[in-house]
């Protein structure tokens, strides 16, 4: 629905979506074994190719410059069939959002100028609020800059990406800033990836700071502004990747059960699993809506626009995780089995649930900020 | 204020008072010793958690994610050295002889620390109830003596329930569907035994198991009238296994194809078949029907157990975040809305634990235990020295006289209500507990944020396992159907279920 905006976000979805279903479909079941099995490498050379990283990097940068909505419509046709890919690209987007605030162009130009697509990936800790980590990473002040201490749990592509953009508190002062590390300084010590319920192939891990130099991003003291003003915009983001998920569950439980027979008839036919998908399909409908809602706020720069992102991804997430359990059930066994996508899409929608922080917490900010 | 007329009427209207009232009616029937036997069983489970099963839990479903072809013998040898895969064998059959319903209170401990340990535990004795249920006393022995030389031995003998086939999953679990449906495992009757065709598929323990309870059907088009119990051994000439399943979770417990190809298993190995069937007193569809009652009432309680295992983990790793972060400069745990979510999961627990005690009092009444805990029984088996067992009471139960009697006493006997109401209850604690056991999970993990997601916090391992409760043993689906149908269809005869019209 989304699309449905203007003629270029069909254009994107068209072409979001055909990737979804020639590229990432046929590997899924491959892609989520990282890592025990490779990393997909040429999945997201391929994603670099049709620059899917450039879309919400701005044109100054030599990005795309596209808004949320074009973000979204991509984010919502991959998760269809493998939520890992969307991951990589909100968090890289989460980061591109916080230094397009901070004016810091030559960071970013320098995102487009790399030589390979791996090279794009800005590590972040996308699954929290920094406001709720109670021990962030400290940073002193030195002659040569900064210097940063400490150890933050959990942060999204820290295995892969060269940079990380980390919620620091410089040290003596409230309020925390971000700075932009090096990981691959020798202080700097990375777990191993962290075996995740969902969303397996955008890994995390933990990452510890022994004096490891950093420079700031932004004013000091200001992250909370950053965060919040990048989440305002990524929340839709967010909840299109929920609807994603939730669109990919529905079709593959519905098609299985216009196949599949018990006591002599398609299951379907069965009202008791008739009223599930019902249910299921009225979920996507609503969820559907509410997205394209918030994404049509943010084009017109809706006065409540930031509002309606972060209503519509706490209750869209809440749907998918609601709706992705029955997924699974429609299918009976074959539903639990990592041969289909359902069980993939019940894992990432939970995860998914807990982009930008815990659910609980999100809820009761929303009030707060009324 | 009442007549007695009045009384029997008033208490009879729906819901009747004695489908409500179980654990009232049984308590004061079933032995008292049995509470201070629970404690006992519910202790050592904590023990075995403490000493095997949570060091061992994180590791054990790491190395399924590694390696899914590895069949994780290291547990269930530890298990078989604890003894846990003979303690419910009753005593009469040589076995520790604990009673029946302190396995769900076991499976709910076990379960709230790895649910597919519990599995690998508790579906030994799914298999054993479906071996009971056809009251084939011989054959039970066999299975008992069996898993018995397997834990003095060191090389456990399980027994594994192979009912699903890849195109009958819910249809073989009620006779009104799957007449409608496709079996497709076919025994057919020669000289000496039968022949067997088929694959049966999701079988839990299949690689691991020593026998298999097999069922299977001499006539496709009636399967429920010519239903085939069978007691097939691994090794087995023409019986083999085919893949693994890749599961979401429940990693540790393996979910395994089997295949039979001409596969002849003679008749001593039949434990039930229309033949058999033909002297009771209900017909060979009903009787089918009471044997699947029997076996799931026992069973489904059980993964309420599991389902209420899985809650109380989450509910633990919720309570322990709670009590270990801050939020806002407080502790977690001191938020009201955080004290009502863990209140919330301490029900949702609580409740799934009612529903399965209510229904282990309805099976101990009137289902597959009722023998075992009548009183004088109970403590006639208990204070009866092994020996005297061994000596007057083994030789007896070859006697085909023996089955036939317990053939009497337990499906002649065995009123409709009691069915509906030990079946209806079963459904009940299955789908409740099963529901609570996702419900926590979701509260846990959300609670818990990022936090919940990784797997060395464990949150997410108890959702990845705990799906599948809703799906084994009957989707939630079916034995909701279950429950209309044994628990309020049966007060209004006029209602069709299933499609018929
Ligand atoms: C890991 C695992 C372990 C298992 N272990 C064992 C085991 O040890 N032994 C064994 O025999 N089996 C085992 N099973 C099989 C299990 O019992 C079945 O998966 C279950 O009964 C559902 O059957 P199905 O998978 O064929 O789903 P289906 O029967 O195909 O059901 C698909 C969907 O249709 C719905 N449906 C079907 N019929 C109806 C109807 N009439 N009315 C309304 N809705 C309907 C179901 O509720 C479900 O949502 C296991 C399964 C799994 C996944």
């Amino acid at each position: 629905m989304i699309a449905g905006l203007n003629k270029e976000l069909n254009m994107l979805e068209k072409a979001a979506t055909e990737f979804s279903r020639k590229i990432l479909f046929p590997e899924r079941e491959a892609n989520d074994t990282f890592p025990f099995g490779p990393f997909f490498d040429s999945t997201v050379e391929k994603a670099y190719s049709v620059d899917f990283f450039h879309t919400s990097i701005p044109e100054e940068a030599g990005g795309m410059g596209q808004g949320t909505p074009a973000l979204s419509v991509i984010l919502e046709a991959l998760s269809a069939e493998d939520s890992s890919l969307a991951g990589i690209l909100f968090t890289v987007s989460a980061a591109v959002d916080i230094l397009a605030q901070t004016g810091n162009m030559d960071d970013l130009k320098a995102l487009t100028a790399v030589k390979t697509p791996k090279d794009m990936f800005i590590a972040c800790p996308v699954f929290c609020n920094p406001l709720d980590i109670t021990d962030l990473p400290q940073a002193k002040k030195t002659a040569d800059g900064l210097s940063l201490s400490g150890s933050l749990e959990y942060l999204t592509l820290g295995g892969l990406a060269k940079k990380a953009l980390i919620p620091a508190l410089v040290a003596g002062e409230s309020g925390f800033s971000y700075v932009l590390a090096d990981l691959e300084h020798p202080t700097v010590t990375r777990s191993a990836p962290i075996l995740s319920l969902g969303l397996r192939a955008c890994p995390s891990v933990d990452v510890t700071f022994n004096q490891s130099p950093c420079r700031l991003v932004g004013e000091e003291r200001k992250g909370e502004t950053y965060f919040t003003a990048m989440s305002d915009r990524m929340h839709v983001a967010a909840a299109a990747m929920s609807l994603g998920v939730m669109k990919g569950s529905f079709k593959e439980a519905f098609e299985y059960a216009r196949k599949r027979k018990q006591g002599g008839r398609e299951i379907i036919r069965w009202s008791e699993l008739k009223m599930m998908l019902s249910n299921m399909a009225i979920h996507v409908k609503v969820a559907d809506m509410l997205v394209a809602q918030a994404c049509s706020a943010m084009e017109s720069a809706a006065p409540d626009r930031a509002m309606a992102a972060r209503a519509a991804a706490l209750h869209v997430q809440s749907l998918a995780t609601e709706l992705t359990t029955d997924g699974v059930q429609a299918m009976g066994g074959v539903g639990y089995m990592k041969d289909f996508g359902q069980e993939k899409r019940f894992r990432d929608a939970k995860q998914l649930q807990a982009l930008l922080g815990a659910s609980p917490v999100k809820r009761l900010r929303y009030i707060d900020s009324l | 204020m009442i007549s007695k007329r009045e009384i029997k009427a008033f208490l009879a209207k729906h819901p009747a008072f004695d489908d409500i009232s179980v654990s009232q009616q049984a308590v004061s029937k079933q032995p008292s010793a049995m509470l201070a036997e629970t404690r006992k069983v519910v202790a050592y489970a904590r023990k075995f958690n403490e000493e095997v099963v949570r060091p061992y839990a994180l590791t054990l479903d790491m190395t399924m994610q590694e390696n899914p072809a590895h069949l994780p013998w290291e547990f269930v040898k530890k298990a078989n050295d604890w003894g846990l895969y003979t303690l419910w064998i009753p005593k009469l059959f040589g076995g520790k002889g604990f009673n029946f319903p302190s396995i769900c209170a076991f499976l709910e401990e076990i379960g709230s620390e790895c649910l597919a340990m519990a599995n690998l535990i508790g579906v030994h004795y799914l298999g054993f109830a479906v071996g009971c249920s056809s009251w084939n006393v011989r054959l039970i022995k066999q299975l008992c003596a069996d898993t018995l030389q397997g834990e003095q031995s060191g090389e456990p003998a399980l027994i594994s329930l192979a009912l699903t086939e890849p195109g009958a999953g819910t249809d073989v679990e009620e006779t009104e569907l799957m007449d409608k449906g496709s079996v497709s495992c076919h025994a057919k009757k020669v000289d000496g035994g039968y022949i067997v065709n088929g694959t049966k598929v999701f079988i839990s323990n299949g690689h691991l198991s020593r026998w298999h309870m097999l069922i299977a059907y001499a006539d496709l088009g009636k399967p429920s009238s010519s239903t085939v119990m069978l007691a097939v051994e691994t090794g087995t000439k023409g019986f083999s296994f085919g893949r693994m399943e890749k599961k979401m979770g429940q990693k540790g417990c393996p979910a395994s194809e089997l295949m039979f190809d001409n596969c002849f298993i003679p008749d001593e190995n039949v434990l039930f078949d229309a033949e058999q069937g033909k002297k009771l007193k209900r017909g060979l569809s009903e009787t089918n029907m009471q044997i699947i009652d029997f076996y799931f009432a026992a069973s489904r309680a059980g993964v309420g157990a599991f389902g209420v295992g899985a809650a109380r983990g989450a509910y633990r790793e919720a309570l322990n975040y709670a009590m270990t972060s801050e939020l806002n400069g407080r502790p977690l745990i001191d938020h009201e809305w955080v004290q009502c979510l863990l209140a919330e999961m301490y029900k949702n627990m609580a409740l799934g634990r009612f529903a399965y005690l209510e229904a282990n009092y309805a099976t101990g009444m009137h289902g597959m235990y009722k023998l075992l805990q009548q009183k004088q029984m109970y403590y006639l088996t208990k204070l009866t020295p092994k020996f005297v067992i061994d000596k007057t009471i083994l030789p007896l139960l070859d006697k085909p006289w023996v089955t036939a009697l317990m053939r009497k006493a337990y499906f002649d006997m065995q009123s409709e209500r009691e069915i509906d109401i030990t079946s209806g209850l079963a459904s009940l604690a299955k789908f409740s507990g099963t529901d609570a056991g996702i419900r926590n999970c979701h509260l846990a993990l959300e609670l818990m944020g990022q936090s919940g997601l990784r797997h060395d916090r464990r949150a997410e391992k108890i959702m990845r396992d705990a799906k599948l409760l809703q799906i084994y043993e009957g989707t939630n689906q079916l034995n909701r159907l279950n429950l209309f149908k044994c628990l309020i269809a049966s007060g209004t005869p006029d209602v069709k279920m299933f499609g018929r019209q």
